[in-house]
């Protein structure tokens, strides 16, 4: 059964980040989403930073935990839950 | 790709700038009692926010006013030097920031007072910071991020090194707003720790400064002389440096052709960030071993397009002081041995290099000595 997390995160990467062609189902949540993966770069990173914390009411600390929790697809749904917990 | 863009020697008729401290005495021996600047404030201003390092003049909000708060203590600061002969054919002026007015723009969308559209766009905030100041049309602008001063002094010292000019004013400055440091909060290299410039830690972090600086520029023989000069782009990635970190080598080829042979210690760009300071200071120890490394930035804050002049000004003001301060806000341990944590007297030295680096792999470096 698909997490429903994961299923929200890889919309909400596609909707924020405008990617054409890219949908839903085409993200790996395995694959590194910055650099390779999706090639995603430095600046949909700050844009997607921007999103997760006002979507899930969290913050991120600094530059070295969002580079760990925009890893992957299932990193961030890990962080988020970590966040959210509780 | 192209090799590092360099220059030769010219001559520092002046040189001065401005930080929260005062001027660069001030600077100087609050650097070196260990003071910091930084203080803990509001990331966006009135409207609040994480808390952040910044470092503002004294009685200077982050929020813009129109006219813009910071043009008197601009005015004071270019007082010795400023007179009615500066933008003529002969004695040019460089502005270089990062900035200019980026932060009116956003005043005016958060405001709606149409006053701040005078300053909110590069050649406006030119064009009314000349008018203010005196200045004649002989104003070329610069903006290249954090690295804007250096380029300002290299075409500067390139004009009056051709003859071009009699003597040449850069001015660089860079004063914080709601948009860039909630632009660099949103980034997350801006965040609630102080920075530790060279210090390997878990995570990195920046502090922003308030900073503007001038250099008179001459080819008539001055007390301190600018030797060499480089600037190289990496052109590997539009924020990010080479991951191998072979841009700051490049940018120091030329520089250490010129130094062979002298005892130098280095005045670093050292923001705070973990990549770009292990990359910064191994560079460093690679092709100048042994030499000490400092960076001021764990006090004053990164003062953005600024930082080259308002460091260069510092670094001048260290060389008559005979003391050079260490890296406030750092501990160990450090990414290499040479940084200095604490002041040492740089008298048996012939000289210093003074660095700076910016998004995008863009370098620059110069050779600072007495002439």
């Amino acid at each position: 059964m698909t997490d429903p997390l994961i299923t929200r995160l890889k919309h909400l990467i596609v909707d924020t980040l405008r990617l054409d062609g890219v949908t839903p189902a085409d993200i790996d949540e395995n694959a590194p989403l910055i650099g390779s993966g999706l090639a995603l770069d430095s600046i949909d990173a700050l844009e997607l930073v921007v999103k997760i914390e006002k979507e899930f009411s969290i913050k991120i600390g600094s530059s070295e935990e969002s580079r760990q929790a925009l890893a992957s697809v299932n990193s961030l749904a890990a962080f988020i839950r970590a966040r959210t917990a509780g | 790709m192209a090799g590092p863009v360099a220059s030769g020697t010219v001559f520092l008729k002046a040189c001065e700038c401005l930080t929260p401290f005062g001027h660069s005495a001030e600077t100087l021996a609050a650097l070196l009692r260990g003071e910091r600047a930084l203080q803990p404030r509001s990331v966006l201003g009135r409207e609040g926010g994480d808390l952040v390092p910044l470092a503002l003049l004294p009685d200077r909000a982050l929020d813009e006013t129109a006219p813009p708060s910071w043009l008197a203590p601009v005015r004071t600061l270019l007082a010795p030097v400023n007179d009615a002969g500066w933008g003529t054919a002969r004695r040019p002026v460089f502005v270089t920031s990062s900035n200019f007015g980026a932060g009116s723009l956003y005043a005016y969308r958060r405001s709606g007072d149409a006053a701040h559209m005078e300053y909110g766009a590069l050649v406006n905030c030119v064009a009314w910071l000349s008018k203010q100041l005196g200045w004649h049309e002989n104003v070329a602008i610069f903006s290249h991020a954090c690295v804007s001063a250096h380029l300002g002094l290299l075409q500067a010292s390139r004009v009056v090194q051709a003859g071009l000019a009699d003597e040449a004013l850069v001015f660089s400055f860079d004063f914080l707003s709601p948009f860039v440091s909630g632009g660099f909060n949103a980034l997350k290299i801006l965040n609630a720790d102080f920075p530790a410039p060279y210090q390997a830690r878990a995570t990195g972090s920046i502090g922003l400064g308030d900073g503007a600086g001038y250099a008179v520029l001459s080819r008539a023989k001055g007390d301190f002389t600018i030797s060499a000069q480089s600037m190289y782009n990496e052109m590997h990635h539009f924020t990010s440096n080479q991951p191998d970190g072979a841009g700051f080598e490049a940018c120091l080829a030329p520089i250490a052709a010129q130094a062979a042979g002298r005892r130098l210690w280095i005045k670093g760009h050292g923001t705070g960030t973990l990549d770009a300071g292990r990359m910064e200071s191994g560079a460093f120890a690679k092709v100048f071993p042994g030499a000490p490394l400092v960076g001021w930035k764990g006090s004053l804050g990164h003062t953005l397009g600024s930082c080259g002049m308002v460091e260069l000004a510092i670094s001048i003001a260290a060389l008559r002081d005979g003391r050079t301060p260490g890296t406030i806000g750092s501990g160990a341990p450090t990414f290499t041995a040479e940084v200095a944590l604490d002041s040492f007297a740089n008298d048996r030295y012939d000289g210093v290099i003074c660095a700076s680096n910016a998004f995008g792999g863009a370098h620059a470096a110069l050779l600072l000595s007495h002439a």
